[in-house]
């Protein structure tokens, strides 16, 4: 995986950034109308899951996608935020960096924020419930969603699972069917097996 | 996707959201003003949008971008350079005096008035020496922005370079 290709300019630095993002920003209010709080933007291309987008607010990560390739995930985010300027940044190699650590098996975890804002406050319980689950270990539908406080809405809980906006960094993976089959993945199946076989949670 | 084609602004939010940073960095390096800058980028927006129909498909969108902004800000820098020289004129004339043409002459002026030389190159030589003296770029990058080989970005740069010498003399 390469990293970004920025380098540090001799009139570079913060001061530029800061400048750099009002610009953009007040040119997006200028022509699109677009002028709530902006979501920087990046792309992985070549992860062994295939291309990865992620999005980054304020408030913490809105995005981790697995996507075509950027256009298609610039065109989501554009239709799904119709309010939102969105700019490309190098504020997210922190993230793509401890990304790059999980897919080489060097780290499991992640200290990223996360916004789930946009979903349900059950949904929001469901993936709280998840990000509980340890690398290594697998859950069930109906455990999350009694986690959730919804025992018996296991369907339910899958739907929120599928709803994941940050896949990942909460760990929908490693929620399987009640009798061990693997469910459903917005990656899909093989992504979701091979996962689980980065954490060494099956064989 | 739907089959309706995205309206003009989800079209310029994608140029705008994939280049904008990158350009604002371009354009603002030759300009040196944040509102010209923004002004410029808007302009650009605007103009490489209304062309996005003509261009045959598979056209690099992203060189396009940049030979506009490139154009534009440099567009800018030389009537800028031009304004400063009919001011020092001004100034020579009015009381003939050397010390009011001296306080003109301000680094700034020395920056526009060697842009305002660059913007008179041809163009492939003038984008080459931007990307390679503004935007500090290697020489197989600017051969991939401006679409061409690694040679012939380093002969654009170096015809540039002699041109300027010769004319600078």
């Amino acid at each position: 995986m390469t990293t970004s290709s920025q380098r540090v300019r001799p009139n570079g630095g913060r001061a530029e950034d800061r400048a750099v993002e009002r610009i953009v920003r007040r040119t997006f209010g200028t022509l699109t109308g677009r002028s709530g709080e902006p979501l920087l933007y990046a792309v992985m291309d070549d992860t062994p899951v295939g291309v990865l987008g992620l999005a980054l607010g304020a408030a913490g990560l809105r995005r981790l996608t697995f996507v075509k390739d950027e256009d298609d995930f610039l065109a989501r985010l554009l239709a799904e935020l119709p309010d939102t300027p969105v700019l490309r940044s190098a504020k997210l190699d922190t993230v793509r960096r401890a990304l790059d650590r999980y897919f080489a098996g060097r780290g499991f975890r992640f200290r990223t924020p996360v916004d789930l804002s946009e979903v349900t406050p059950f949904q929001q319980r469901v993936l709280h419930a998840t990000a509980k689950v340890p690398a290594g270990k697998v859950s069930t539908y109906t455990a999350v969603a009694t986690e959730a406080g919804r025992p018996h809405a296991a369907r339910a809980a899958g739907n929120a699972l599928h709803r994941n906006p940050v896949a990942i960094i909460v760990p929908c993976h490693r929620v399987l069917r009640g009798d061990g089959s693997l469910g459903g993945y917005g990656g899909g199946l093989k992504v979701k097996e091979w996962l689980l076989r980065l954490e060494g949670a099956i064989l | 996707m739907s089959a309706r084609r995205p309206a003009t602004e989800d079209r310029i939010a994608l140029l705008l959201a994939k280049h904008g940073a990158e350009l604002v960095r371009h354009i603002r390096r030759i300009v040196r003003d944040d509102h010209v800058t923004e002004d410029l980028l808007q302009d650009t927006l605007l103009r490489t949008h209304g062309a996005l129909g003509r261009l045959p498909p598979g056209s690099n969108v992203r060189a396009w971008l940049y030979r506009i902004a490139t154009n534009a800000a440099l567009n800018h820098v030389r009537s800028r350079a031009r304004e400063l020289a009919a001011l020092r004129r001004y100034a020579r004339e009015a009381d003939g005096a050397t010390s009011a043409a001296g306080r003109l002459t301000t680094d700034g002026d020395v920056h526009a008035a060697l842009w305002a030389r660059v913007a008179t190159l041809p163009e492939r030589q003038r984008v080459a020496l931007t990307l390679r003296i503004a935007d500090e770029l290697d020489y197989a990058r600017i051969a991939r922005r401006m679409g061409g080989t690694e040679a012939a970005a380093r002969a654009n740069v170096h015809q540039a370079t002699k041109r300027l010498k010769r004319e600078l003399r």
